[in-house]
Order: C-alpha cells, then structure tokens, then sequence
C-alpha cells in the first residue's frame, strides 16, 4: 500500500509529459484525423518511457547520480553544453506553451482574459513551488491532474466498438503519411526529454535509496502506465465524439466538450480540473528541469530539498525561467502550436538524452548486482535505436503534411 | 559563392512552406473550407448543449468566441488570396459561408444561457457545416 502511495513521482512526471497541453490536443487530433487506427503507437511510447524511467531511477538509487549530471560525465564538454542548450531551449518554450495553456483554462472557467489568467497562473504556480514541499508537488499536480480519469469513463460511456479498439493496438502498415506522422508523434510525446531529466532529479529529491527499487519500479510502471491510459482515453473518446462530426480539434476547449457530450456540465467541469492540474504539473516540470539541468551542467548545489532561500543560483534559475515562459506565454503564442512544434523538434535530441542512461545503466562497474539484465539491454537498445529513426522520420513528417493538416 | 548558392536555397525553402506567391490553390482552398466546417460542426455541438442547458455559460461564451476568429481569420486569409477562375466562386461562397458561420457563433456567445437561441444555433451551423463539406467535395 505504501508503495502504491509513493507513486506520485511517476504520475506527475508521465501526466506532465505525455498529457501536457499540447499532447491533450495532439492525442484528440489523432483520435479525430485517424480514429482508433492509432491507438498502438500509445503503449510503444509509454513502454519506451518505462524502461529509460526504471533505469534512471535505479542510476539514482545505486549511484545518485541524476541524468544530466550522466550527460556531463559521458560526454565531450562541447556536447555536453549542446545538448544543454538544446534541452533548455525545449523546455523553457514548452513551459511558455503551459503557462498559455493555463491561461486558457482557467479563462473557459471565469471568461475574463487570457493574459489575465497567464499572470494568475504564473503567480499561483510560483507560490506552489515556494511554499509546498517536493512531495506536496508531486501529490496536489499528480493526484488531482487524475481528474482526467474523466476520459476513461467518456470512453466506455460513449460504447465504442470495442472489436475495432481491440484491432487499433495492432500495428498495421498504412500508406498516409498523416497517418504516420501521429503515430511518430504519439510515441514522442511519451519519451519528451524533460520527462526523463524530472524524474531522475525528482528521485534525487526524494533520497532513493538501494532499497527504494520497488517505488522505483511502481513509480515507472504504475505512474507512466496511467498517464498512457489517459492518453489512451482522450484518443478513443475523440474518435467517438470528434471523427464522426468532422470536427479537427485546435484547443484544449474542444478537448473539454469530449468530456461534456457523454456527461453534460459535471463532465466538463471534471475535465478541466484534470486539465488544470495535470498542465500545472507539466508547468512544475519543465520550470524544475531547466534549472536541474542548468544547476547540473554548472555544478551548482541544487534541489527543492534545501530551502531555496539557501540556494540562490538554483533558485534564480528557476525564477529566471518561470519569467522566461510567462513571457513567451503572453506574447499571445498559440500553446497548442508550440508544444506540437517542441515535440516535433524535440525528437532529433532524445538520442542525447537517452544514451548516458543505457550506457551508465549496463556498466557493471557502477552498477554492481543492479546493472540491466539482458531482457532491459535489448528492450533499452531496441528503443534507442526507435528514437534514432524517429530523430530523422519525425521532421520530415512534419514537414510533409504541413503538421498533420 | 557557395553561400549566396545555400542562402537561395534556404529562401526557395521557406518560400515553398510558407506557400507565397501565386494564386490559391484548390488543395489550400479545400484545407481552408475544411477548417470552416470544422469550426461549424464544432459550435453546432456546443450550441446542441446549450439548448439543453448542459454546459457552463462562461466556457461556451470563451470557447465559441474562440471558434468564431478563427472563422474570421480564415474569411481574411480567403479574402485576401488571389483566386484563378476555376475556384474563384468557390472561393466566393467560401467567404460568404464563413460569415455565417461567424455570425452563428456570435448568438450562442452572446447568449449562451439562452435555450432557444442554442437550438437555433445548432440547426444553422449544423446546416452551415454540411454545406462546406459540400463546397469541399465540389473542388
């Protein structure tokens, strides 16, 4: 039970990753344009993020080492600073993207302005990061970002045709390159590099210890296993309500009417507190990840498990960011568009992301007894060898159906 | 040399995806006409829950105003597009389509407590959104 009750570092980090503002949309418009056809690229990507989570968590637990402190052992100072450049750039404008997309939600709640709503969100996200402890974070955002279990109950309320769900897991070879490139998409929103940098920080945060390989394995499995159901969810319920009506859904208000059309007002109100909550907890995640990753690459003291006032690097880094995405967030940028672009372009950096995890993860020398057994070496390298091909396949897609238009 | 070669082919490139120059295409029209009657069927189902009073006022009057600029801003990109005399008249009913459709929106915005004005909001851009699906098949 206790075990169960620690798994809100996977939750948060899996909601914030895969269920962020872009995805949320991004997984509608997959389930509109190409209905359940889809649905097997979700469990490729959430069984990729698994396996690299699992084994960043055990890196922490033996080594407490986090990912981007890998990054800067493993490689060459010049691509160690390229890939933090990279990462930063990525995260800072998805952050930018969450803050809009608060705005958004919290405006289709009280209809005042989105500006407006993007300084009460930035505001209420900061006093958050302040005043509640790491696992305060990980719970009220993780827990409440649940709230998108909504979609579940929309999917069977609206009584698909489960035979063709059953058939929407198989993979299946299609000629449409808009076909393509959402399955490209849907397993790179489950494997965005901020994901990764969070939880391996987030277990430094918690004190992972040899011992805590059990909450390790719930938190990868058990967390990332429900943010892929969600996601799951959002698909089927939008092939069921959007695809028949020829609807091609642009913002996350017409994500809110999948859950409005089978459960009237409760639906939608349900969903945007889900929403609300689990775009919070991607805002926490990529303004934590930058300055991780920053504080890591410079070798600064790091962490919300000192009190902030004492670390004051990390913690203008962090300032420094959250202002960078508020600016970027009422510049009056599309949210949805700029997540779908971060993960497009996100996709050529995952190999430097992943490889320090697989090559610290199956050396002996660090890892004694816990080093991977031969089932996660050919799973880790299979799918690095998949994020590899996405790398290339990914803009290309992108740019030869005009963004799955 | 070698650069001014690279920096024509980097403008060629951002010329051909941003699609300037030249006039409409049918396949851009069609993109655009499609947007239309997405953004018809999805206020038709907006304005379905208001006539049934199950949805929330402030949501419906955001996420339809929300829906009606990009209506607009389609009737603009349209109206500003050069057309060749094979979808010029497309192009034409397209624009006059949108205006409804807009127009449309704006009662359900306006009013979004209003029962009656949801059923008739509904009827229309549910109307409005199989006419575009209409104009798009005819391209």
């Amino acid at each position: 039970m206790k075990t169960i009750l620690s798994i809100a570092l996977g939750v948060i980090a899996a909601i914030g990753g895969f269920v962020d503002i872009g995805d949320l949309v991004f997984n509608a418009q997959a389930g509109a344009s190409v209905g359940t056809p889809a649905l097997w690229a979700v469990p490729i990507g959430v069984l990729g993020i698994m396996i690299f989570a699992e084994m960043s968590g055990r890196i922490v637990a033996v080594s407490k080492k986090p990912n981007f402190v890998l990054v800067k052992e493993r490689y060459s100072q010049r691509l160690a600073t390229f890939t933090l450049a990279a990462s930063l750039v990525l995260t800072v404008l998805t952050l930018g993207a969450e803050l809009g997309g608060l705005g958004f939600v919290l405006n289709y709640l009280f209809d005042v302005s989105v500006n407006f709503f993007v300084l009460v969100a930035l505001v209420a996200v900061a006093a958050a990061i302040y005043f509640l402890p790491f696992g305060g974070l990980e719970r009220v955002f993780g827990y409440m970002g649940l709230g998108l279990l909504v979609y579940l109950a929309a999917s069977i309320k609206l009584d698909p045709d489960w035979g063709e769900i059953g058939r929407g897991f198989v993979p299946e070879s299609h000629g449409a390159a808009v076909y393509w490139y959402f399955i490209v998409g849907l397993v790179a929103a489950a494997l965005m590099p901020y994901e990764i940098y969070f939880y391996s920080s987030g277990a430094v945060e918690e004190g992972w210890e040899e011992r805590d390989m059990k909450v390790n394995r719930a938190n990868a499995f058990i967390g990332f296993g429900l943010g892929g159901l969600i996601s799951v969810a959002i698909l089927i319920a939008s092939a069921q309500v959007l695809k028949p009506a020829g609807i091609s859904p642009d913002s996350v208000g017409t994500v809110a009417l999948v859950a409005e059309v089978p459960y009237g007002e409760t639906g939608l109100i349900l969903a945007f507190i889900g929403i609300l909550f689990a775009v919070g907890g991607a805002t926490i995640d990529t303004a934590f990840s930058a300055a991780y990753n920053l504080a890591q690459h410079q070798g600064w003291r790091w962490g919300k498990r000192f009190r902030l006032v004492n670390e004051p690097r990390f913690t203008f880094s962090l300032a420094g960011f959250l202002l960078l995405g508020f600016a970027i967030a009422q510049s009056g940028v599309d949210p949805v568009a700029l997540t779908e672009y971060a993960v497009i372009f996100s996709i050529p950096v995952l190999p430097l992301t992943y490889l320090p995890i697989l090559l610290v993860g199956g050396d002996r020398g660090v890892m004694g007894k816990h080093v991977n057994g031969p089932v996660t070496r050919v799973l880790g390298w299979g799918y690095f060898g998949l994020i590899c091909l996405l790398a290339v396949a990914a803009p290309v897609l992108f740019i030869w159906t005009n963004g799955g238009s | 040399m070698r650069r001014r070669a690279l920096a024509g082919v980097v403008l060629a490139g951002v010329l051909c995806l941003c699609g300037c120059g030249g006039a409409i295409q049918p396949d851009e029209l069609s993109r655009s006409i499609q947007s239309l009657e997405s953004s018809a069927a999805e206020g038709a189902l907006l304005a379905h829950d208001v006539a049934r009073d199950r949805t929330k006022a402030t949501f419906v009057r955001a996420h339809a105003r929300e829906l009606g600029e990009t209506v607009d801003h389609e009737a603009e990109k349209l109206n500003d597009a050069d057309a060749e005399a094979g979808v010029a008249a497309t192009k034409v009913r397209a624009i006059d389509l949108a205006d409804r459709i807009s127009a449309a929106l704006g009662r359900i915005q306006i009013a979004p407590g209003s029962e009656t004005e949801g059923r008739a909001a509904e009827e229309t851009l549910s109307g409005l959104s199989q006419r575009a699906g209409q104009l798009t098949e005819g391209l």
